[in-house]
């Protein structure tokens, strides 16, 4: 496919092709992208209007009004509690079981190879089909997983219904639907890392959990970092799961922004209010991916410095 | 690694016995249960003997669904039609901008190249119903609401990003001595991207395109605010066997096992390219 | 070819021969009830064309957002006979129930002028009226020249038909003089009971006729029978929860949602001793004979208890239970319905309602052929259609309600239905106050309930919350 005509370019035309070079090929991305900045600034003017959409006649600019009456309203940091508390734990359970589930795959095997494609699986079904179908398993008459836990003498384990085990319900389907993610891009991760540190430390006779953390470990920070971002981001937004599950319930148990904001929207029209719950969520996961991506950049730099 | 213990080999294998059922048995369950009838799946306490029934993948199928208050029309399979045509073309079109994008942030270190690349990004952390509300309105405006052309945009936000910022990595993991030697040799930038660094990030291209197929297979919020019926995900289309004379439970678990067929498939496929690839560390320094 | 049949029908239309002695005199000339049914649509149809120039907006067309329900399907079952009559060409998109409503918001709030007419629920005009997204019907409704003769608006239940006509003020009252008509009723659910009468039976009860008498029973049945629970009742954090039996219950002690001051403020006025007697009551009976998971209960989990025999009864919609007795339902032809007034002093039954509506976007770009179709799906004939043939119950207009065929249908299937009805008719209206906070209020509501029931709070003290979140946020938007 390459024309003849590239292949014997001048040097001089080659120089300033170079430099242009990188622009010309992130600019396409950009472009596509762009467009979806408008309705992005569009969402702000909102956020900082009194806007219902059932009283078209009393908007108006309230200038952070919006934002204000979050302090003194207790549902507002209810939200922000349970959404950072839904992310955190999430996101750290479903990275260590999903570096030991790539640990445990990490063998070239067919077998192998296998299961890690099978194990994609849950991550496949439409996280609101999937909250559904849990829902059904675990129905208190018609569920399995009721029956199995009262094979074991759980008889009155509640699921979602309850505000104790609602939270824990939620985060093991969340568990069971991204821990692949998460698995596979370490196990891609990990199948890629430089196979001569290993066999230099196997001659060595270094301890196995020395290699772990010294040389394993720092070496798939990178590949930490990027699916953790990614997970995390996920996380803090999270809806399909938890507006399938409970809508928010127990009382106020499962509220997170993505539920606040979209029963602020849909229900009750506050475009307002929803519209500046989901600036404040865009804030948060800005700062977050912020550090984590500074951090990135910190260790590819000195990944690269070492190699 | 070659020095296991009986003992660790064992609790390997327990413990991936363990992961294994824990998420494959609620796939297992569904797939029983796509062959069963709502009255066998709603039984007290649930049943693992049933007689099979294909009447499910049936009314998928044919598009006919019996129900207690008679034969419902549905558009299954044109669903899966749609799912397939936005995914595809979706994530097509996002590889071919993405990864040279990706190329130029993992090799040339530009002025603002790390403010493009964090503003590509910051797409994803953006909830997508904030840009969605405003984007019905501008969709109207341009005439784009309610057009394939418009979805496909608006899927790149979820495939884009995710693209750029994995196979971004996997270039900067190739060594930057392979290709600078093939281009000593003569070769335009154009053939080295081609001949050296895409075969070399080959794994991760896969591995992207894959989960940017999955994230877009998932989505349904965007064709369901954008689109009218005949443009709706099977995501949407699955909803319509929660109907108000009852949850067509059966219908629905037939439904994902169709709908994740396809992805499994790809999945599967890949994961040829996955491994073969895989011997990216040989090549690094 | 069916001269004499053709003259029998036009005398039926005519109203000189009742359908029966219709039905007789054609089963007599031997047409099938198939055919039967296509002639008389073709006749009807012939009748409808007579008095009015239905082919006024032949050749246009119109597009319809839909809901995925049973009454969507009755009138695609008969939409060939619309654009028979008027030569208008009719397309639909059916969006399922789970995420009807967000399509219409966004297709109505970004302006488009995609859909002519929708379905919707009277609460959401509350929202959609005011938003300036519908038209008041009354304009073509209250016009000879634009509604045909027949379509007999006076027909319509009067209790209905108000409660999908709303003056625009907050707390206005509904159906009033200067109400504007936000939509038209489609067919519409009380909350009563229905009830899986071999279980009655084994255990022995009788029905309910009060909300203690309804917890004693529930419990019985909960016991005695053995892995079931005694009543089901809707429990998700959302307005849906509040609005069947749980509001018809509360209503019945004349309870309301929000008071309304003479200079038009709202204020919440669940913070009443009766209202607290009532929220305590029922509150224990979920706590005794409810669902276990009954805070994850929508309509569905609702229904598919009762229809698989996990439940003994539901005070829930009775259309509901009108489902759950047919398909493929376990407890299919074992279940009955009645009538339930919550407080002993009470004549009769006060259901609120949901009312399934017809209403016209007002960016429809011809608003006329629009009520063309608005007046024929809501018109007598479809009516009659619909109830007799296919599942659109309950009926909005009092003639289908004294038709014999389908009272004779609902009797031979549906014990008790018609009973219940008639017990309860009179007394169905909605009984919320229109208002736009009103998803606000239903949704904190259900989950001020939710936390009683976990006894995460107690009743007294949850109400008084409620009751002070509630008055701020109405203050907040200059309601209160």
């Amino acid at each position: 496919m390459a024309s003849t005509a590239t292949l014997r370019k001048p040097a001089s035309g080659f120089r300033i092709s170079r430099k242009m070079l990188p622009y010309v090929l992130s600019l396409p991305a950009l472009l596509v992208c762009i467009g979806i900045l408008i309705p992005f600034f569009t969402a702000v003017i909102y956020s900082f209007q009194r806007y219902r959409l059932s009283q078209p006649w009393a908007r108006q600019f309230n200038w952070g009004e919006n934002y204000l009456n979050f302090v003194t309203d207790p549902a507002f940091w209810n939200t922000l509690k349970v959404s950072l508390l839904y992310a955190g734990i999430t996101v750290t359970l479903e990275l260590l079981l999903g570096l030991g589930i790539a640990l445990l795959l990490q063998r070239r095997s067919t077998i192998n190879n296998f299961i890690s494609i099978m194990l994609l699986l849950p991550l496949m079904i439409a996280p609101a089909l999937a909250a559904l179908m849990w829902k059904l398993m675990t129905n208190p008459s018609f569920g399995i997983l009721s029956y199995l836990a009262s094979l074991v003498g759980l008889h009155d384990f509640r699921w979602a219904s309850s505000p104790d085990t609602a939270l824990l319900t939620v985060i093991l389907v969340d568990i069971w639907v991204y821990t692949p993610f998460i698995m596979i891009l370490l196990l891609a991760g990990l199948r890629s890392l430089p196979t001569q540190p290993f066999e230099a430390a196997a001659l060595d006779g270094v301890p196995r959990s020395f290699v772990f953390f010294r040389i394993t470990l720092p070496m798939l920070t990178p590949y930490i970092l990027t699916a953790t971002l990614f997970r995390l981001l996920d996380s803090i937004q999270q809806f399909d799961i938890i507006y399938a599950m409970t809508q928010g319930g127990p009382g106020n148990t499962l509220t997170v922004f993505q539920v606040e904001a979209y029963l602020n929207f849909f229900q009750s029209t506050n475009v307002g209010r929803s519209a500046a719950l989901l600036i404040i969520l865009w804030a948060i996961t800005y700062t977050l991916s912020n550090v984590f991506i500074k951090n990135w950049l910190r260790l590819r730099e000195r990944a690269r410095g070492e190699a | 690694m070659d020095t296991m213990s009986p003992i660790e080999r064992a609790l390997r294998a327990v413990a991936l016995t363990l992961v294994v059922v824990f998420f494959m048995f609620p796939i297992f369950w569904i797939f029983l249960m796509s062959f069963q009838t709502n009255e066998t799946i709603l039984s007290i306490p649930p049943s693992i003997v049933f007689s099979p029934t294909l009447s499910n993948y049936a009314a998928l199928i044919t598009g006919k669904l019996q129900t207690a208050a008679g034969t419902l029309d549905i558009a299954f399979m044109r669903n899966l039609g749609n799912s397939i045509f936005l995914s595809v073309t979706s994530v097509a079109v996002a590889l071919v901008l993405g990864v040279p994008a990706a190329y130029a942030f993992a090799r040339h270190k530009f002025k603002g190249s790390e403010d493009i690349a964090f503003t590509l990004l910051s797409f994803r952390f953006a909830p997508p119903l904030l840009v969605l509300l405003p984007l019905t309105q501008y969709f109207q405006w341009l005439g784009l609401s309610n057009t394939y052309f418009g979805l496909i945009w608006v899927y790149q936000l979820i495939c884009l990003p995710l693209i750029l910022w994995i196979v971004r990595g996997y270039f900067e993991d190739i060594s930057a001595d392979v290709e600078y030697a093939y281009r000593i040799a003569g070769h335009s930038w154009f053939a080295t991207f081609r001949k050296i660094a895409l075969p070399l990030a080959g794994p991760g291209i896969a591995a992207a395109g894959l989960l940017a197929f999955i994230f877009a297979w998932n989505n349904f919020v965007f064709a369901l605010v954008l689109a009218s019926a005949d443009k709706q995900p099977v995501t949407v289309g699955a909803l319509a066997f929660i109907t108000s004379s009852g949850i067509q439970y059966g219908q629905i678990a037939s439904a994902i096992v169709l709908s994740v067929t396809p992805t499994l498939a790809l999945a599967l496929y890949a994961q040829r390219y996955l491994v073969e690839g895989l011997s990216l560390g040989a090549v690094k320094g | 070819m069916y001269e004499k049949e053709k003259d029998l029908i036009s005398a039926f239309l005519r109203g000189e021969v009742d359908r029966r002695g219709m039905l007789k005199g054609l089963g007599a000339a031997g047409i099938a009830a198939g055919s039967a049914g296509t002639l008389f649509n073709m006749m009807s149809t012939q009748a409808l064309a007579a008095d009015f120039d239905w082919k006024a907006h032949s050749g246009k067309s119109l597009k319809l957002l839909l809901n995925k329900h049973p009454y969507a399907d009755a009138m695609i079952a008969n939409l060939q006979a619309f654009k028979d009559l008027t030569g208008i060409e009719v397309t639909y998109d059916v969006f399922p129930e789970d995420v009807y409503f967000d399509k219409v918001t966004a297709a109505l709030s970004s302006g488009s002028t995609e859909y002519d007419a929708f379905m919707t629920g009277a609460y959401m005009t509350w929202t959609y009226g005011p938003a300036g997204w519908i038209a008041d019907l009354n304009e073509w409704i209250k016009d000879p020249a634009k509604t045909n003769p027949n379509y007999n608006w006076d027909d319509f239940l009067a209790g209905v038909k108000n409660s999908c006509a709303w003056n625009g003020q907050p707390g206005g009252a509904l159906g009033s003089e200067d109400a504007k008509q936000w939509c038209i009723p489609w067919a519409f659910e009380q909350n009563n009971i229905t009830y899986n009468r071999e279980m009655f039976d084994k255990a022995g009860v009788e029905l309910p006729k009060n909300l203690d008498d309804m917890i004693a029973v529930a419990a019985k049945l909960q016991k005695d029978i053995g892995g079931i629970y005694g009543i089901g009742v809707r429990g998700s954090r959302s307005w849906a929860t509040i609005h069947p039996g749980f509001l018809s219950g509360y209503a019945n002690f004349n309870q309301k949602d929000l008071n309304v001051s003479a200079d038009g403020k709202l204020s919440a006025a669940m913070g009443t001793a009766e209202s607290k007697a009532y929220h305590a009551k029922f509150v224990q009976m979920i706590q005794e004979s409810g669902p276990k998971d009954w805070s994850t209960y929508t309509w569905y989990q609702v229904g598919a208890d009762l229809g698989a025999g996990a439940s003994a009864m539901i005070f829930d919609a009775d259309c509901l239970g009108y489902f759950m007795n047919g398909g493929d339902n376990k407890m299919a032809g074992k279940l009955g319905y009645a009538a339930f007034a919550a407080n002993p002093e009470a004549t009769a039954s006060t259901p609120n309602i949901w009312i399934w509506s017809l209403a016209m976007s007002n960016f429809s770009k011809d608003k006329d052929a629009t009520w063309y179709f608005l007046q024929w799906a809501s018109g007598p004939e479809h009516a009659l259609f619909g109830a007799t043939k296919m599942d659109f119950v309950d009926p909005v207009r009092q003639s289908i309600w004294k038709d014999e065929m389908f009272r004779e249908k609902l009797n031979g299937k549906y014990p008790g239905y018609v009973e219940m009805f008639d017990a309860s008719a009179a007394g169905a209206s909605i009984k919320f106050t229109p208002q736009p906070l009103f998803f606000d209020v239903t949704t904190e509501w259900a989950a001020t309930l939710q936390k009683m029931v976990a006894k995460q709070v107690p009743v007294d003290e949850g109400l008084d919350q409620l009751v002070e979140s509630i008055n701020r946020q109405l203050k907040e938007a200059g309601l209160g």
